[in-house]
């Protein structure tokens, strides 16, 4: 019953279209922000695109250009402060995190009726996406999927050894800021749909939970993907249902997959080791 | 770029798999391997010695290109360092890597391959068979599906020295390779870098395990941030040598023997 | 010049913020060299957004806001300690699944409820000069035990940041020392949620210590930078944004003005830091070692 509303309406299933397609390409590439250790990298990206949005909306030029500009300066600022080595990557970030959001907070606040943009941008306003939007979620996410499953093998190996990757010949730091372009694009795309602080949840959840079933990369991005499209369907069916914000409902309903899975996958191993020792190559029991 | 025939490893007149001429390495002011200078011959294996902290993976990092040099040049196989990469392998401790990282066993020792594959290319048949291969020699053959964190110490060394193998280069440059590792593995990292140099690949080894140098080494180089001594093992690692790098942690035993206390 | 530091607080609410910042400043400056020194930057982070559930329960069922951040905020620190010493390697993505769940319980109760949109942008973006003398003086409580607390247990603080597993060889247990500073983390978020609102409270918790680490290298002195930078800050921060928007007719957030001056402060200070190490490296001669 509520699905069909969801399908009647041509915002709904606008919305719900955008849910699913965020969904997928975070679950995909947030496989990358779980192995190479980037959720906090990540919450800088999509809190320093809030100055570019600013600025980009006062220029009357996309907005999704302006997030993408602002974020590619927090990757400058922080590997800038980062190579200096007094301070350790985290408090970098921190630093270039909080300051380039109170630039944007400020920029915004210095128009009328600002209050609700911004609160706007933290949280998600998916209902408000138009055609133009989700032409060019797909897009990207298309590009983004063909990057990584082109540099595929270079990127995991960077990830897992970076001195070997090294040692063969690749440039470590190159393949860092592809990993990071694609963050950065990602959440570019997705800040509309759930905001920026729960893009990361978006990110981090689905590949999490992929995690707990399967042991290797390529399936982890196919189940993350997939639970992340889940995700979309279930968080926009409940904000339908329920009238809940979109953005919270969505990564709840990650949230909710993941622990789903911790217990499905938890059930089983307890049983099994009442029966016998605990079996090889066990993911969770290391 | 054609490299020196395989066909007779042991011809002298082949060029140096190795040739490291006063290279100085620092970090930030202050230095961490000062002026050392070594050859080293295809087929042949030295290994680097020296107390905690004196610059073997220093020295070895920057063969590799991994650091800066502050003086001095690295030849491999009569090329530049930075060109001869392929040529150049790398076996690191194992236990700087993630161990819950979702890779199996043979996905790391194609990575020895990734080069060879190209940028865009996936792994084809012939990869996949010289990792299988190499996992072999190494005794792991049936392990090849498992995750590589799920692996004992000593069978994730032995994978990245298949990792090398698979890379099917001529100078292996391998760190502590025999760290904290049970004897099963210690007997066949043995053997295995031994049919290796008969292959003619050369070995550069750092190690604080004199009898393994000695069992699996010709050549010795002792390292105390300087150069303390290079050349053939039995007159490299003496007594008074062995005093000169280590200091207060060499003790000479009667009977001519000297041991080093690691500490 | 005078006139920019000291005009704007002729006005009793001015006086007020005024102080509210300067408490909050001490407070800040303190607690962010620990936070630094544990590079719990991320944890901290996540702590100021998992306060947020906290909050709409308590304005829902008519409690003190302050309450709700408290309960929520000490319930999230010993969640997070927890958490990630339980799944060891991967803090990171722990902490990234807490933000997520707890924020977005947050927002999905918020939206449930009409008319909030206003305390909303407060909560989240803070009001501070609308501070009244009642939450001065909880923060000045705030202040005192929060700094009186790690004063007693700053050299236990620092082994377990310096050295995790020397600090269990000794017989403590890390894991609380971890509580205790994330409670206190906790504690500052919620006095702080007034001034720069939950977003913003993290630029206190980081950029002063941040500041200071770049001209310092001994603790002592970090604690005196990392103070006076976080007053000082808050000071210049009302007065410009006063400045701004009474003088020059554009509105200008308080909190979020504290914020942008902190940050540059600490990319002055980061300058004047390289300068200054430029100079003397140029003056002395790369080390030698004897013979």
């Amino acid at each position: 019953m509520t699905a069909v509303v969801l399908l009647e309406s041509d915002l709904l299933r606008r919305a719900l279209l955008e849910a699913v397609l965020v969904g997928a390409l975070c679950g995909l590439v947030g496989v990358h922000v779980v192995l190479r250790r980037l959720p906090f990298f990540t919450l800088a990206l999509s809190h320093a695109a809030l100055p570019g949005v600013v600025l980009a909306s006062l220029a009357g030029v996309s907005l999704f250009l302006g997030s993408l500009a602002s974020s590619l300066v927090l990757v400058a600022a922080v590997a800038t402060l980062g190579s200096a080595r007094r301070l350790d990557t985290s408090t970098a970030t921190g630093v270039a995190l909080a300051g380039a959001f109170a630039l944007g907070v400020l920029l915004q606040s210095a128009q009328p009726g600002s209050s609700r943009d911004l609160t706007a941008f933290l949280v998600g306003s998916i209902v408000t996406v138009e055609r133009a939007d989700v032409l060019l979620t797909a897009v990207v996410g298309v590009a983004v999927a063909a990057v990584l499953a082109a540099l595929h093998k270079e990127l995991v190996l960077g990830a897992f050894d970076r001195d070997h990757a090294a040692a063969l010949g690749y440039r470590p730091l190159v393949l860092d800021i592809v990993v990071l372009a694609m963050v950065a694009l990602t959440v570019a795309t997705s800040i509309r749909a759930v905001g920026t602080i729960l893009v990361v949840a978006l990110l981090v959840t689905p590949p999490l939970a992929a995690r707990l079933w399967v042991d290797r990369v390529v399936p982890m991005m196919a189940v993350g993907a997939g639970v992340g499209a889940l995700s979309g369907v279930i968080g926009m069916t409940a904000s339908a249902e329920w009238r809940v914000a979109a953005g919270g409902a969505i990564a709840l309903a990650a949230t909710a997959a993941l622990v789903a899975s911790a217990v499905a996958v938890a059930i089983p191993r307890q049983a099994g080791r009442r029966q016998t020792s605990a079996g090889p190559g066990a993911v969770l029991s290391q | 770029m054609a490299f020196a025939d395989p066909s007779d490893p042991s011809d002298p007149s082949g060029p140096l798999a190795l040739h490291v001429d006063g290279i100085s390495v620092r970090y930030g002011r202050h230095p961490a391997v000062e002026n050392v200078t070594l050859e080293l011959s295809q087929g042949s294996a030295m290994a680097l010695i020296g107390p905690n902290g004196a610059g073997k993976s220093t020295l070895l990092r920057a063969v590799l290109g991994l650091v800066p040099l502050a003086g001095g040049s690295v030849s491999v196989l009569g090329h530049l360092a930075a060109e001869a990469r392929p040529q150049v392998a790398y076996v690191p401790q194992a236990d700087a890597l993630d161990p819950q990282f979702p890779v199996s066993a043979l996905q790391v020792v194609l990575m020895g391959r990734y080069r060879r594959v190209g940028w865009i290319r996936r792994p084809g048949r012939s990869d996949r068979e010289a990792a299988v291969a190499a996992l072999g020699r190494v005794g792991l053959d049936d392990r090849a599906g498992l995750r590589f964190g799920a692996l004992s110490a000593g069978q994730r060394q032995r994978v990245l020295l298949a990792r090398a193998i698979a890379q099917g280069s001529r100078l292996l440059l391998l760190d502590e390779p025999f760290n904290g590792v049970d004897a099963t593995t210690s007997n066949l990292v043995v053997e295995v870098l031994s049919e290796l140099r008969a292959e003619g690949a050369a070995v550069l080894m750092s190690t604080h395990d004199l009898s393994v140098a000695h069992l699996t080494c010709g050549e010795a180089c002792l390292l105390n941030r300087r150069q303390v001594a290079v050349g053939p093992i039995d007159a490299t690692l003496t007594p008074d040598l062995l005093a000169a790098a280590y200091g207060p942690q060499a003790v000479a035993l009667a009977g001519g023997a000297t041991v080093v206390t690691t500490s | 010049m005078r006139g920019f530091l000291l005009d704007p607080f002729r006005f009793g609410y001015m006086q007020r913020a005024l102080i509210e910042v300067v408490l909050l400043g001490v407070l800040a400056g303190t607690c962010s060299v620990y936070v630094l020194l544990r590079r719990s930057a991320f944890a901290s982070d996540v702590l100021t957004h998992t306060i947020f559930p906290g909050v709409v329960l308590a304005f829902l069922v008519g409690q003190p806001l302050f309450l709700g951040a408290l309960v929520f905020g000490l319930l999230s620190a010993v969640v997070l300690s927890v958490a990630t010493r339980a799944l060891g390697a991967d803090d990171d993505v722990v902490l990234g699944v807490m933000l997520g769940s707890f924020f977005s319980v947050g927002v999905v109760i918020v939206s449930r409820t009409t008319g909030y949109a206003n305390d909303l942008t407060a909560l989240l973006f803070g009001r501070v000069l609308a501070v009244d003398r009642a939450e001065i003086v909880v923060t000045a409580v705030v202040t005192m035990t929060v700094v009186g607390t790690l004063a007693l247990l700053h050299k236990e603080l620092v082994l377990r940041a310096f050295d995790p597993v020397g600090v269990e060889a000794l017989g403590y247990r890390p894991v609380l020392l971890d509580l205790a500073l994330n409670v206190m983390v906790a504690l500052v978020v919620v006095a702080a949620v007034k001034a720069v609102g939950t977003v913003l409270v993290i630029a206190l918790l980081i950029t002063p210590a941040a500041a200071a680490r770049m001209v310092c290298q001994r603790l002592g002195p970090m604690f005196a930078v990392s103070c006076a930078v976080a007053v000082v800050c808050g000071w210049l921060g009302l007065a410009v944004s006063y400045d701004v928007s009474i003088n020059h007719g554009v509105r200008a957030a308080s909190g979020a003005s504290i914020v942008v001056v902190l940050t540059a402060a600490f990319v002055l200070l980061a300058a004047l830091g390289a300068a200054a190490r430029a100079l003397a490296a140029r003056s002395s001669p790369p080390v030698t070692t004897p013979a």
